[in-house]
């Protein structure tokens, strides 16, 4: 990994369209501005995380375990039903 | 057109139901076009599938059956993909992505902070980043359906 030190109101660039400012310090945590084209995503990596890996679980669900979570509402929703007309 | 599933065999799909996603599901950048199969009759499930990986469906829901006030801000993402045009939304259509642990359906969770927002009128789909909300991506289905 390439690691710059950089002041408050330094930049960096990466290829000709992303520039990073370092826009404030303040104890343990750093503001950091972007510019970059909007075509480029650009996410805290925790959510980014997040949302890959939910879309990898959701990618290996198993059709047996679909069928029975629909059941599963199903249930629910006939019980309801049952309440309501009692 | 014909596409080739692993679930499902081979279906028979028009090319009016190919959905376009030109920057993919988060982590699959290189598959962009799907399609949305009901589950089954009765089932708020839907797979959506790749039209391009056979292996590759992930299962979708509609949020609101499950969070009726969930609320996303597509203010961005309409200006990213240039579909703020007539103010009409009714095309629009938004579904969050099921996880059923293996097993263990009643721990089904639906992720709350990467919908996919999908555009019938130009049929092209984006997965919205919800950033800064109180959303989980883990939220149960069955808990909020108990209460």
């Amino acid at each position: 990994m390439l690691i710059l030190t950089r002041k408050l109101g330094e930049r960096i660039n990466i290829g000709d369209d992303i520039v990073i400012t370092l826009v404030e310090i303040k104890g343990a945590q750093v503001k950091l501005g972007i510019d970059a084209p909007k075509s480029i995503g650009i996410h805290r990596h925790e959510i980014y995380e997040r949302i890959r890996k939910a879309n990898l679980e959701s990618s290996d669900v198993r059709d047996a375990d679909l069928a029975r979570a629909a059941a599963l509402l199903q249930n629910i929703s006939s019980e309801r039903e049952d309440k309501v007309a009692d | 057109m014909q596409i080739k599933t692993t679930r499902f065999g081979t279906i028979d799909v028009t090319e009016d139901k190919i959905i376009n996603m030109p920057s993919g599901m988060l982590g699959f950048p290189d598959q962009k076009r799907f399609v949305v199969l009901q589950h089954k009759e009765n089932s708020p499930f839907f797979w959506y599938q790749s039209v391009d990986d056979p292996a590759l469906a992930f299962v979708i829901t509609n949020p609101f059956l499950f969070k009726p006030d969930y609320q996303v801000d597509l203010e961005h993402t309409l200006k990213e993909m240039s579909w703020n045009g007539d103010g009409n939304n009714g095309h629009l259509e938004l579904y969050i992505v099921v996880n059923i642990p293996k097993g263990s359906p009643d721990a089904m969770t639906g992720n709350l902070i990467g919908p996919i927002l999908i555009n019938n009128k130009v049929r092209q789909a984006i997965q919205v980043i919800v950033a800064d909300s109180p959303y989980s991506h883990k939220f149960p289905l069955l808990g909020e359906q108990k209460s």
